[in-house]
C-alpha cells in the first residue's frame, strides 16, 4: 500500500530528472556538474545558502528521561510510575524533582500544555536549557513514525487496510528506517536524499549536497543524489598522498586503476564497489582542498579535552559547511548520528553521560554555525528509532513509540512545544501498553516542516513524504 | 594451472585420531538418507556427496572404496540398500581454482594440504574431517597463558587482551573451518565489546567465543541456551537482572532479550516460507509473526536470571576473584547469583505467546525450556537461520529453492534430528548452486567479501608471523577510515555490522532488487581505509612482529605472469579479469629487480602484486 505508492511517485520523478539528465548528457549519479539541470517544480535553492541537519539517536532515545515532567501532578504521576522515591525523591528510573530545577522549560510565550505540564530538561543538558531561553531550541512533542492519524481504538483494530501502520513498530532497525525513508529496512530512498534529489540544482558540484558523517544511511539516498561519506577528519586519501605501491609509481596508477576502472562487462557488485571507490577518490581531491582552504573555527568541540564522536561529527559537519563557496554548494543536507540510546538498563547513568555529551556538541555546533554567521541558515532537528515506555523494567525502559524531539537553530522559533503533550500515564488512551506513546504528530509533519523551509514547494511534499497528505496540517510552524 | 608444487608450503596433515569420538553411526545414517533425498530430487543426474565413516579421516582413499559400493559397508542397514541404485559419484574438486572456490568458503584460506584433499578426496570427505578436528586451544585457555587474568596488566576492565587472544583464535588455530563458521555464528548471534562494561568482560567475551565454537558442528537448540544464559549476553541484552513484575510500581520485567532473541536468533519479523520468502496476506503484505503483546509475555516467562557466584566471590575487594562468573551460565536459582537475592525474580503470572501458554507458577527452567523450544520449533527458524548463513558463506542473493534446500536439513538432518549444524553447513557448502561452476560468469551470484575475512585469509595464506610471547601485534581493526572497517565482536549493536536486508540505495544492486548485506560498510571512506591499510600490513616490513612470509612467492617473483597467476589463484580462486591480471604483471613488471641482492625488489614485487589484487572488483566480490 504506501510503500508501492512510495516506488509510483519515485518513479515518475525518476523519469522527470532521468529525462532532464540524459538531455544534458549526465548519466551516472556522479555528475560534478549539474547545475543546469531544472526541476520543473518550485524548488528554490539559488542564492543563499541553507543546511538541515539530522542528527539521529540510535537505540531509541528514552524521552521521559529527556523532557521530564516539573510541575507537582504531573512530577508525581512520573515518579510514582518510575518507581522514584517518598518526597519527589529519585528513584528506579525517576530523577528527583529537586535536580530538575535549574533546567525548567518555560515558554517564552504563553502556552498551556495537557494537564498544564510543565517540563524540565534533563538536567546534564543545560546547554540546550540556555538556548531554549534564548529562543534558539524548540521541543516538538510526542513525534513519531504515522502512516495516518491514528487513535488507540483504531491502533488495537484487526483491520490493517483501513488503519494501517507502520511496519516493524518497536523494531530498531525497522523503525530507524520507517523514521528516513517512510519505509522498512530495505528502503532504498530516504526523505533526505529525496529532498537532496531536489537541491542537486542549486549546487555545482552536486556530489557535496548530502553529506554523511555517520556511514550509510537510508535518510540521504535519493534517485539521483548519492550521499557523500566523509570521516571525522574529512575525507581519506589513497596511499594517504604516497603516489607510490611498494616504493613503485607505477603500481600505484595501476592500483588507482584497478580500484576505479571495472570491467564493461563485470559483475552488477564488482561494478558498484568500484563506483563507490571512484566516487571517493574524484571527490577526495576536491573536498580535501576545499577544506583547507576554508577559514579555520576557532570554536572548539572539545570538552575538557576531550572531543566526542558526536562533537566529532558535527565538527566535520561545520567544517564542510565553511568550505561551502569552494565545494560549490548552496543546498546541504548532512547525516550525524550518536549510539548508545537502548537503555533497557542502566538508564539514569547511561543517559546522563549520552546527554551531556549531545548537549554539549549541539551547543558547539550551533555556535559554530554563529561563527560563520549562519547560525539562522542552519538547522539541526534530533530523531530516533522510537521514544520508551514511560515504565519502568528496574533500571530502564523498553522500546516505545512516539517520542520528543529538538529542532536548533537560528531560524528556529524557540523557546516553545510544538505538537501536543501526552498525559502521563500507561494506562491511557494516548499510549498503546506500558506508556508506548501513540505519536500525535507524524514525522512527515516534522520533516515537511524542515524541507519546506530548505525550499521545497508544497507540491513537492507527495514525493518526499508519500503519507503526507493523510495529515491535515504540513507546516508545523517551527521555523521562521 | 601452477606446476610449481615444490613452491607451495606443505600444511601438517590433520590430525586423525582426535576426530573420532565425535563421530558415530548416526551422523553417518544421515548423510546417507541426504544422498538419498539428494539423488532423488536430482534425477539421478548430478554427482552426490558421501558419506563418511570416522576410519576414513585417516583413509581417504578406503572412503572413495566404501562410495564406490554404495555405502553398504557403514553400519546403515536401514537405507543403505536405497542408495545402491543410483550410480554415487564423490563430489571433488576438478582443479586448483575449484579447490580454493570451496576451501576460501569453507573457512579462511586455501591451504595447499586442503586443495590436494578436497581434489583427490572430495569435499565431503574433506569437511567431515574438518568438522570432526578438536577445537585446539580454547580462547579462554589462551586468555590466560598471555597473562590477561594476571592483575598487574588490568585487563579486567578491558580488551587489549581478549583482542589479542581474538587474532590468536582466528590466525593460528588449526581448526579454521570451525573457527570460519563460529565467525559467522558471531554476526548471527551478535555480542559486542562495544556495549559491555561488566569487570572480565573481555575475558567473557572469549567465553561466549568459545560456546560458539563448541556448538558450531553440534546443535542449534543447544547453541540457544548456551548463548541465552551467556552472562555477557546476560548483560548486552539486558536478560541478566530481569525482575518480575511489580504490580504496585507497574514495574515490568525487561523486554531486551525477549524481543531479540525473536526477531535476530530465531523467527525474525514476518511469517517465512520454508524458502525464505515472506508468507503474504490477502492485501499482499508480510504477517508480522509475533506481536508486542508476545514480547510482553516472553519477557515475563524469561524474567528471573542473574550472573552466577558466591558472595565471597563479590566480596573479596579483589578482581582476581571475580573471573569465574564471566564463564558460568546464568542461574534463576536466587541463592546461587553473584549478587544473592532473598526470593526469586522469576514471574510465576501466566505468559501466552505465539499460541503457546505457560502456565501460571511455571518456575524459570521450565518456562525457559517452553519459550526455546517453541522457538526452535518454529517453522520461521529453519529459513530465517539457513538464508543468512547462506549469505555469509557463499552468497547475499540465493535462489529461493537454495534456501529450502538447507532449511530442509535444519528441519531435519536425515536421521530425525533438527538443528544439526554440522548437517546445515555441510548443505550450504555443498550444494550445487555453491559449486555450480556457471555462476562464476552470472553477474549477481555471490557476495561482498568481508574485509575482516579478507584480512585473515591474508594472514593465513602468507603465514604472518606468529609472536614468541603468544600476544599478536594487531588491534581492533573496526577503525573505517584507518583499519578495516570489521573486527570480531566489536559491531556497533546487536545488529552486527551490516543486515541481510541491506539495500545500497541508488545502485543497479537496488534496481536489480537484490540486497547486498556487506556493502553497508561499504563507502567512500572504508573502501580507501581498507586499501591504506592492507598497504601498510602486506607491503611494508615495518612491524618485525606482524611480517608475512612471502618466501615461496618470492622465488617466483622474477616471473610476473606466474607470480601474478600464483596470488589469483591463492587469494581469488582464480577469478581475477584478464584486464586486473594485466594491470597487475604491469605494476610488478615497474619494479626492477637488481641483479644483485635483489630480495627487497622480490618483496616489493609480491606485495604489490598481492595488494592489488586485494583491491580488485574480482577478488572483493567472491563468486
Amino acid at each position: 500500500m504506501y510503500i508501492s505508492k512510495l516506488d509510483e511517485l519515485h518513479r515518475r520523478a525518476f523519469l522527470k530528472r532521468s529525462a532532464q539528465m540524459s538531455a544534458l548528457g549526465a548519466a551516472a549519479p556522479f555528475a560534478v556538474n549539474m547545475s543546469l539541470v531544472s526541476d520543473a517544480a518550485a524548488f528554490t535553492g539559488s542564492g543563499d545558502f541553507k543546511a538541515i541537519v539530522c542528527l539521529f539517536l540510535l537505540g531509541g532515545n528514552d524521552h521521559d528521561d529527556t523532557l521530564i515532567p516539573y510541575d507537582n501532578a504531573n512530577y508525581d504521576l512520573y515518579n510514582a510510575i518510575r518507581g522514584g522515591g517518598a518526597g519527589r525523591t529519585a528513584g528506579g528510573i525517576a530523577r528527583a524533582q529537586a535536580d530538575l530545577a535549574s533546567t525548567v522549560l518555560n515558554p517564552l510565550v504563553p502556552q498551556t500544555l495537557t494537564n498544564n505540564m510543565q517540563y524540565a530538561m534533563h538536567p546534564a543538558m543545560t546547554r540546550m536549557k540556555a538556548r531554549w531561553d534564548e529562543g534558539r531550541l524548540a521541543s516538538l512533542l510526542n513525534v513519531g513514525t504515522l502512516v495516518r492519524p491514528t487513535t488507540l481504538t483504531e491502533y488495537r483494530s484487526a483491520d490493517r487496510v483501513r488503519y494501517p501502520l507502520p511496519f516493524g513498530l518497536f523494531s530498531h532497525n525497522d523503525q530507524q528506517s520507517v523514521w528516513q525513508s517512510s519505509a522498512p529496512e530495505g528502503a532504498t530512498s530516504g526523505w533526505g536524499g529525496r529532498l537532496a534529489d531536489l537541491a542537486l540544482s542549486s549546487n555545482t558540484n552536486s556530489i557535496f549536497t548530502a553529506i554523511s558523517a555517520a556511514g550509510n544511511s537510508v535518510f540521504l539516498a535519493g534517485q539521483s543524489a548519492v550521499a557523500y561519506q566523509v570521516g571525522s577528519s574529512g575525507a581519506v586519501r589513497l596511499r594517504n598522498g604516497n603516489q607510490n605501491v611498494a616504493g613503485s609509481a607505477t603500481a600505484f596508477n595501476m592500483m588507482r586503476e584497478i580500484m576505479t576502472q571495472p570491467d564493461p562487462s563485470s559483475h552488477i557488485f564488482e561494478g558498484e564497489y568500484n563506483r563507490v571507490t571512484k566516487r571517493s577518490v574524484e571527490a577526495e581531491a576536491v573536498y580535501s582542498t576545499g577544506l583547507a582552504g576554508a577559514r579555520p573555527l576557532t570554536t572548539s568541540f572539545a570538552n575538557n579535552g576531550t572531543t566526542s564522536g558526536i562533537a566529532a561529527q558535527l565538527q566535520i559537519v561545520a567544517r564542510t559547511i565553511a568550505a561551502r563557496q569552494a565545494l560549490g554548494v548552496n543546498r546541504q543536507v548532512f547525516f550525524v548520528n550518536m549510539g548508545g540510546y537502548d537503555h533497557h538498563d542502566s538508564l539514569i547513568s547511561g543517559h546522563s553521560n549520552l546527554l551531556s555529551q549531545l548537549d554539549f556538541a549541539m551547543d558547539a555546533f550551533y555556535r559554530a554555525t554563529v561563527e560563520m554567521g549562519l547560525a539562522d541558515k542552519v538547522t539541526l532537528f534530533t530523531a530516533s528509532d522510537f521514544g520508551r515506555t514511560l515504565s519502568s523494567n528496574g533500571d530502564g525502559s523498553d522500546h516505545g513509540w512516539g517520542g520528543h524531539h529538538f529542532m536548533l537553530g537560528g531560524a528556529v522559533r524557540g523557546g516553545r512545544y510544538y505538537g501536543t503533550a501526552p498525559e502521563i500515564s500507561n494506562t491511557g488512551t494516548g499510549q498503546v501498553g506500558q506508556g508506548r506513546l501513540l505519536p500525535t504528530t507524524s514525522v512527515d509533519q516534522y520533516g515537511a516542516t524542515l524541507t519546506n523551509w530548505f525550499g521545497t514547494a508544497p507540491s513537492e511534499l507527495s514525493t518526499l513524504f508519500p503519507n503526507i497528505g493523510n495529515f491535515s496540517g504540513t507546516n508545523l510552524g517551527f521555523l521562521g | 594451472m601452477l606446476s610449481r608444487r615444490s613452491l607451495l608450503r606443505l600444511e601438517p596433515a590433520a590430525s586423525a585420531e582426535s576426530g573420532r569420538e565425535t563421530r558415530n553411526s548416526v551422523v553417518v545414517q544421515r548423510d546417507v538418507q541426504q544422498q538419498v533425498d539428494h539423488v532423488t530430487s536430482q534425477k539421478n543426474e548430478d554427482v552426490v556427496g558421501q558419506a563418511t565413516p570416522s576410519a576414513s579421516i585417516a583413509a581417504p582413499v578406503l572412503t572413495l572404496a566404501l562410495a564406490a559400493c554404495g555405502g553398504g559397508e557403514s553400519a546403515t542397514a536401514p537405507v543403505a540398500t536405497a542408495v545402491q541404485t543410483p550410480a554415487v559419484v564423490v563430489k571433488k574438486a576438478a582443479s586448483d581454482a575449484e579447490a580454493v572456490r570451496f576451501l576460501t568458503r569453507a573457512q579462511f584460506a586455501a591451504t595447499t594440504a586442503d586443495m590436494t584433499r578436497v581434489k583427490d578426496a572430495g569435499y565431503i570427505s574433506w569437511l567431515d574431517a574438518e568438522i570432526a578436528k578438536p577445537i585446539g586451544e580454547t580462547a579462554v585457555a589462551n586468555y590466560k597463558r598471555i597473562g590477561g587474568e594476571d592483575l598487574a596488566n588490568t585487563d579486567y576492565f578491558g580488551t587489549t587482551f581478549h583482542t589479542q587472544v581474538m587474532w590468536q583464535q582466528l590466525l593460528d588455530s588449526n581448526d579454521q573451518m570451525r573457527k570460519r563458521v563460529a565467525f559467522a555464528l558471531s554476526e548471527f548471534f551478535v555480542i559486542s565489546a562495544n556495549g559491555l562494561n561488566a569487570v572480565w568482560h573481555g575475558l567473557g567475551l572469549c567465553h561466549y567465543w568459545d560456546i560458539l565454537n563448541k556448538h558450531a558442528f553440534g546443535n542449534f537448540r543447544t547453541l540457544l541456551e548456551d548463548v541465552t544464559l551467556n552472562p555477557m549476553m546476560g548483560e548486552y541484552l539486558s536478560l541478566h537482572g530481569s525482575r518480575k513484575e511489580d504490580t504496585r510500581t507497574g514495574r515490568r520485567p525487561d523486554e531486551n532479550y525477549a524481543r531479540e532473541v525473536m526477531q535476530l536468533f530465531t523467527i525474525g519479523l514476518v511469517e517465512l516460507n520454508n524458502d525464505g520468502t515472506a508468507k503474504k496476506d490477502s492485501s499482499g503484505n508480510p504477517i508480522p509473526v509475533y506481536s508486542n503483546e508476545d514480547v510482553t509475555n516472553v519477557a515475563r516467562a524469561l524474567s528471573g536470571w542473574a550472573w552466577q557466584g558466591t558472595t565471597a566471590e563479590l566480596n573479596s575487594g579483589s578482581p582476581s576473584t571475580m573471573t569465574g562468573y564471566v564463564q558460568r551460565p546464568m542461574t534463576a536459582d536466587p541463592t546461587k547469583m553473584l549478587y544473592a537475592r532473598s526470593s526469586s525474580e522469576h514471574s510465576l503470572l501466566e505468559a501466552k505467546f505465539l499460541g503457546v501458554t505457560i502456565p501460571a507458577n511455571t518456575e524459570a527452567e521450565p518456562a525457559l525450556k517452553i519459550v526455546l523450544d517453541t522457538l526452535f520449533n518454529h517453522a520461521n527458524t529453519p529459513p530465517f537461520f539457513a538464508k543468512q548463513m547462506i549469505q555469509r558463506l557463499i552468497t547475499s542473493n540465493p535462489s529461493p529453492a537454495y534456501v529450502d534446500r538447507v532449511a530442509k536439513v535444519f528441519a531435519n538432518n536425515g536421521s530425525g534430528v533438527r538443528g544439526d549444524l554440522a548437517a546445515v553447513f555441510k548443505a550450504i557448502l555443498m550444494d550445487d548452486e555453491a559449486l555450480s561452476t556457471s555462476n562464476l560468469t552470472s553477474q549477481t551470484f555471490g557476495k561482498v567479501r568481508e574485509p575482516f575475512v579478507r584480512f585473515v585469509q591474508w594472514a593465513r595464506t602468507f603465514s604472518m608471523k606468529k609472536p614468541t610471547s603468544g600476544r599478536y601485534d594487531l588491534f581492533d581493526t573496526s577503525q573505517q577510515s584507518s583499519g578495516l572497517g570489521q573486527m570480531v565482536f566489536r559491531s556497533p549493536s546487536v545488529f552486527n555490522f551490516f543486515r541481510p536486508g541491506y539495500v545500497p540505495a541508488g545502485t543497479a544492486i537496488a534496481s536489480n532488487q537484490l540486497v547486498a548485506p556487506e556493502f553497508q560498510i561499504i563507502n567512500e571512506i572504508s573502501n580507501i581505509g581498507y586499501a591504506n591499510y592492507m598497504h601498510t600490513i602486506a607491503a611494508s616490513k615495518s612491524n618485525p612482529n606482524r611480517e608475512p612470509d612471502y618466501s615461496a612467492e618470492m622465488l617466483i617473483a622474477n616471473d610476473s605472469t606466474a607470480l601474478v597467476n600464483r596470488i589469483d589463484l591463492m587469494m581469488a580462486g582464480g577469478q581475477l579479469s584478464q584486464a586486473t591480471k594485466d594491470r597487475i604483471k604491469q605494476a610488478v613488471d615497474s619494479i626492477a629487480l637488481p641483479t644483485t641482492n635483489d630480495t627487497d625488489a622480490r618483496f616489493n614485487r609480491v606485495a604489490a602484486a598481492i595488494l592489488l589484487t586485494m583491491v580488485s572488483p574480482q577478488y572483493l566480490i567472491q563468486k
